[in-house]
């Protein structure tokens, strides 16, 4: 090739990178929406690939797979809102008999009786609690409310992820046929081979996220189970352990997200109970509503998680090494907050492949 | 709506060539047509010009080829000896399926060719998606390298003839 000729290349390529940083933002909430369609078309593509050898009808295939799962989705979410609904009604009657206000006194009295002078004088008059909770709650109300008001927006993202991945799981091998189509001969083998390591990689890390979350679930409803045992009264324990092995999806941060509910559900069932609020985990730390006991066992659960269940069924499945995982999950989360945790390792799986095979082309170019 | 529901629903009444060609394979023999409409969906149709290069020897093995019009010469640049001629129907690089060693000789079209890739990703895919389909192409495979070392141990054998 010659000088000029490598000179206009570069030229075009800087072009079309510049384009592309100035159209991205625009494109930015498609391209999610691609990114999210092709995470369920990689889920779900195995299954709907068995049907289709019974059935001999992939579009009935994908029909069947994707409506199950819609209406599994939708059963949980509905009964799960029905139930939180009910749990909601009680809280409210028991705010109303003003056991809430007592209840926060006397927790702020227990708290500050149980720990030394210099720090008991720290925790705020239990007046200024009871106003901090009433706001927390009205902020709670008002993020309820903006949430219902971003549903319109939420319900059409859904539905053009819904599409975007019918058409993909219907039409996924004949889009890898035409994407193949436009390979240059002498790179269809190297390429080939890239775009099977890519999958695998992709498959591996989802299949190995997906095991893990399962088993987070089940841990987290044993762990909940067995506080009940100790009186914790905590209900939705399925629905609590299902939220808890969703949110593991998300590196580190999951684990958290995961006790919110749990905690949540722990005040309101616990609210007014004398027994509660007096607890202690293993009788000696204050364990008001048995809140330290459910953070407790969250951290049991993430411990038996990552040295154990992760390990097994996630471990090597991207091949990075601990330490470039946690440099990935901070880049991807300072860029773009959980999301980019999420999609983090998959995303650096994806191209430590892609750099493999150029660096593979590049020494044996003269093979090719 | 009568666009999808041809593109999705309606069932095709014209045999794909490249299923007849396939069908005179020894490695795609005694498949079914449905069977081998599945392997059909997972090859790679090429087309190659005069002289090109399918692949070269010491190149990064991942597949064989099935030539559908055309012709290909399958030769060691090194020592310019010619291995073999191909024509339409002949197929070559089938070791390649089983193994991940580079390959032992380059192959070059003769013609404008078009070449029908099948790989060994496409193999792995379908033993995956069909098991039982994909044990019949490894027993053919098998079935073929078999019949090639016998003729080799002949020729070896009876040097003179």
């Amino acid at each position: 090739m010659d000088p000029l000729h490598k000179i206009y290349r570069l030229l075009l390529f800087i072009i079309i990178g510049l384009i592309a940083l100035e159209i991205l933002p625009f494109l930015s909430s498609i391209i999610g929406m691609l990114v999210f369609s092709f995470l369920f078309t990689t889920i779900f593509l195995q299954a709907v690939d068995n049907i289709e050898r019974h059935i001999r009808s992939r579009a009935l295939g994908v029909f069947l797979i994707l409506f199950s799962t819609i209406m599994v989705g939708i059963i949980f979410i509905g009964s799960f809102i029905s139930n939180l609904g009910s749990q909601i009604k009680v809280f409210t009657k028991k705010i109303q008999r003003e056991d809430f206000t007592s209840s926060i006194e006397n927790l702020s009295n227990n708290i500050r009786d149980s720990l030394p002078e210099t720090i008991g004088n720290l925790i705020p008059e239990s007046e200024k609690i009871i106003l901090m909770a009433k706001n927390m709650m009205i902020g709670v109300f008002q993020s309820v409310l903006s949430l219902l008001g971003s549903a319109g927006s939420l319900f059409f993202i859904s539905f053009m992820i819904l599409i975007f991945t019918i058409i993909l799981l219907i039409e996924y091998h004949d889009f890898k046929r035409s994407l193949v189509r436009f390979m240059p001969n002498k790179y269809l083998e190297v390429g080939l081979r890239m775009i099977y390591n890519i999958e695998l990689q992709i498959s591996k890390y989802l299949r190995g996220q997906i095991l893990a979350a399962s088993s987070v679930a089940i841990l987290s409803i044993i762990g909940l189970l067995l506080l009940n045992q100790f009186g914790a009264n905590i209900t939705l324990v399925v629905f609590i352990g299902i939220i808890a092995g969703l949110a593991n999806l998300i590196p580190m941060v999951g684990a958290f997200i995961g006790m919110i509910p749990a905690i949540m559900i722990a005040l309101m069932n616990n609210i007014g109970s004398e027994i509660a609020m007096d607890h202690q985990l293993f009788g000696a730390l204050p364990s008001p509503f048995f809140i330290l006991d459910i953070i407790v066992m969250f951290i049991i659960v993430q411990q038996i998680d990552n040295n154990f269940i992760t390990p097994l069924v996630v471990g090597e499945s991207v091949g990075l090494h601990p330490m470039a995982v946690m440099l990935v999950l901070l880049i991807g989360g300072t860029l773009i907050g959980p999301l980019g945790m999420l999609f983090a390792i998959p995303v650096a799986g994806v191209l430590k492949v892609v750099i493999t095979e150029i660096v593979f082309i590049t020494k044996n170019s003269h093979l090719l | 709506m009568k666009a999808i529901y041809q593109n999705y629903f309606k069932k095709s009444n014209n045999v794909n060539p490249i299923i007849k060609v396939l069908a005179n394979v020894p490695i795609f023999e005694h498949l079914t047509e449905k069977e081998l409409s599945e392997v059909v969906r997972l090859t790679h149709e090429r087309t190659y010009k005069k002289d090109e290069h399918v692949f070269k020897k010491l190149a990064p093995a991942e597949g064989m080829y099935v030539i559908l019009d055309g012709g290909v010469l399958i030769t060691d640049s090194d020592s310019e000896t010619v291995f073999a001629t191909l024509e339409s129907g002949d197929f070559f690089g089938e070791l390649a399926l089983l193994d991940e060693e580079p390959r032992s000789a380059s192959a070059i079209s003769t013609m404008p060719s078009r070449l029908i890739g099948f790989f060994r990703t496409d193999l792995l895919t379908l033993m995956k998606r069909s098991p039982e389909l994909g044990n019949k192409i490894l027993l053919n495979l098998s079935r073929v390298l078999g019949e090639r070392l016998r003729r080799t141990n002949q020729e070896l054998a009876s040097p003179n003839q």
